[in-house]
């Protein structure tokens, strides 16, 4: 009798676990099949599948939009701001874990206190400073923003990572004579690799996924990276659902391939540093 | 001599490892709080032309109930978020946790997924579900026969903030739950053994063994759900952009609103530093809350 009981219970358990998945992936398989739709056919049913395969809304995405632009932005954006943390962040959270020096309570004090920072309240003023100094606009613009917010988590991760690195190598090389840089970068670097690669995924889907700072601080349409991308193309067509559907559809496929082949390694990356931070 | 020589070169190395941080990192976060507190003090809507008028803009703020209203849907949308995202998570960690359920490593990887996808195509995913001539939802309620429940769903004002909490707590519910998830991993089975020994039912488990000991994570998971509350802009612009009217404005958007559509950058300056100061205090606030009567528990 008990065992009938738990049987159903766990079914229960298995049936609702399987509908909430299913309500994860659903709404974007909902997206590619109506990709495929045009307009007409979707406003006579927006569930059924299409009658045929049609690529006319894939290639006014690649033909008529600003999305592939928008796309080697952000791929600029991210591939730049990110290595910029690494290393940044590398180098202080090494300096500050390694040496004792005057002030260094303080720095870090003074670093990771930006993680407490809402940046919502620093639209406006951010704005103001950038436009004053001629800094909106440009392709570098957003690396400012990017790299200058991601850096408190990062050094943070870094600096208590490093700690739990043994010293003895460090002493050893400098015994050998080895200098400060290259003890940083070719004893340390390698054996901090795996906290570099949980900063590295962090900060790319920050980035890539970023919108507010791109909105105020880029007006110029080549510039645009794809969150702001994306609405744009939606005032443009807002009746047009099937293909502003692939155009999302687009743009997010390659952060998707990313994700489910990395996913073991995503989801151990961004919980770790939300854990920590 | 040669040492000094040596730790001097060393200090210079220490600087130019931590300078370049320090510039950037000064430049984008803490010059823009002065810059805020600064601009709050001016009547000034972008031009050349800026009238100091002192603490007047915190005064029109005080009394600003647009504002107010918008602080408080933060604060539901926070607390709905709260019971949502975390109360659900643990309940599908629980259920994760149990042998009878199949697929564990699918589960997670699925549930985690959508918190990797951009607020502003989850906004816009959810405002396709939830249109009212071809969205999921009226559909689903067509498909089987509940036409008159079929609703306008973002255009009604007095649901709104319920509404839009929706995508928020199914797109982070996948990552309270591995937050969640990692927590019980550290739990010793022995226990669950000599629970299961002495007769214990699994809610009863779930109740009395893992909540006690994952408090810890729980608080952490709180305090990271109310501070990304206080800053959600992105998934309310694209969905309603604080509409109906003002039913769904949030302080971000506010501010937002404040200054590229009305040009009062002073006023939103003030606006600025009101929600450095709610959302600190709030943060703070929740810290304290949280850690402090189990710490006392621990030293006791």
């Amino acid at each position: 009798m008990k065992k009938k009981r738990t049987g159903v219970l766990g079914l229960l358990g298995n049936l609702i676990l399987c509908l909430f998945s299913f309500s994860c992936i659903f709404p974007m398989l909902w997206i590619f099949y109506s990709s495929f739709k045009t307009q007409a056919e979707f406003n006579q049913s927006s569930t059924a599948l299409p009658q045929a395969l049609d690529f006319t809304n894939y290639i006014s995405v690649f033909t008529q939009t600003n999305l592939l632009t928008a796309m080697g932005n952000s791929f600029r954006n991210t591939i730049l701001s990110v290595t910029g943390i690494l290393i940044l962040a590398f180098m202080a959270g090494y300096v500050l874990s390694r040496y004792r020096f005057r002030g260094r309570g303080l720095l870090y004090n003074y670093f990771t206190m930006g993680m407490l920072i809402p940046l919502h309240a620093l639209l406006v003023p951010l704005y103001i400073q950038f436009k004053q100094m001629g800094l909106t606009n440009h392709w570098y613009t957003l690396l400012f923003p990017y790299i200058g917010f991601g850096l408190p988590i990062s050094i943070m991760l870094v600096e208590s990572y490093v700690k739990s690195i043994p010293r003895e190598l460090e002493e050893a090389a400098a015994i050998d004579g080895c200098s400060f840089f290259k003890t940083m970068f070719c004893i340390v670097l390698p054996l901090a690799s795996p906290i570099l690669a949980t900063v590295a995924i962090i900060q790319f889907f920050a980035v890539w996924n970023e919108f507010s700072f791109a909105l105020i601080l880029v007006s110029k349409d080549t510039l645009r990276t794809v969150p702001v991308g994306l609405t744009m193309f939606k005032a443009a067509y807002t009746v047009d659902y099937p293909r502003l559907m692939a155009g999302i559809l687009v743009t997010m496929l390659p952060v998707m391939i990313l994700y489910f082949s990395f996913s073991k390694r995503i989801i151990e990356g961004m919980t770790a540093g939300a854990v920590k931070g | 001599m040669g040492k000094k020589k040596g730790k001097s070169r060393l200090g210079l190395y220490i600087l130019l490892c931590v300078l370049p941080v320090l510039l950037i990192y000064t430049y984008v976060v803490i010059i823009p709080i002065l810059g805020a507190m600064r601009f709050s003090l001016f009547q000034w809507s972008g031009g050349a032309d800026m009238k100091f008028i002192g603490l007047k803009n915190y005064r029109l703020l005080f009394r600003d109930t647009e504002f107010w209203k918008a602080f408080q849907n933060n604060v539901w949308i926070a607390l709905t978020c709260i019971l949502g995202q975390i109360g659900i998570a643990f309940f599908f960690s629980a259920l994760l946790s149990s042998r009878v359920i199949r697929f564990k490593a699918f589960h997670r990887v699925v549930a985690y997924f959508p918190a990797t996808i951009s607020a502003v195509v989850v906004g816009f995913v959810w405002s396709f579900i939830f249109n009212y001539d071809f969205g999921l939802v009226n559909a689903f309620l067509r498909a089987i026969h509940l036409e008159k429940w079929a609703k306008p769903w973002l255009d009604n004002p007095a649901t709104i903030v319920f509404i839009i909490s929706i995508p928020l707590i199914w797109q982070y519910i996948g990552y309270y739950m591995v937050i969640i998830m990692s927590a019980m991993t550290s739990i010793d089975p022995s226990i669950y053994e000599m629970a299961e020994l002495d007769g214990a039912s699994s809610l009863q488990k779930a109740l009395r063994i893992t909540l006690p000991l994952i408090k810890n994570s729980l608080a952490v998971a709180v305090m990271l759900c109310i501070a990304g509350n206080m800053k959600i802009f992105d998934h309310i612009y694209v969905m309603t952009n604080g509409g109906p009217g003002t039913s769904s404005m949030v302080m971000a958007l506010q501010v937002y609103k404040t200054t590229f559509i009305k040009s009062q950058y002073g006023y939103a300056s003030a606006m600025s530093v009101g929600i450095l100061i709610l959302s600190l205090s709030l943060v703070i606030i929740s810290r304290v809350c949280i850690t402090q009567p189990w710490r006392k528990e621990k030293d006791v």
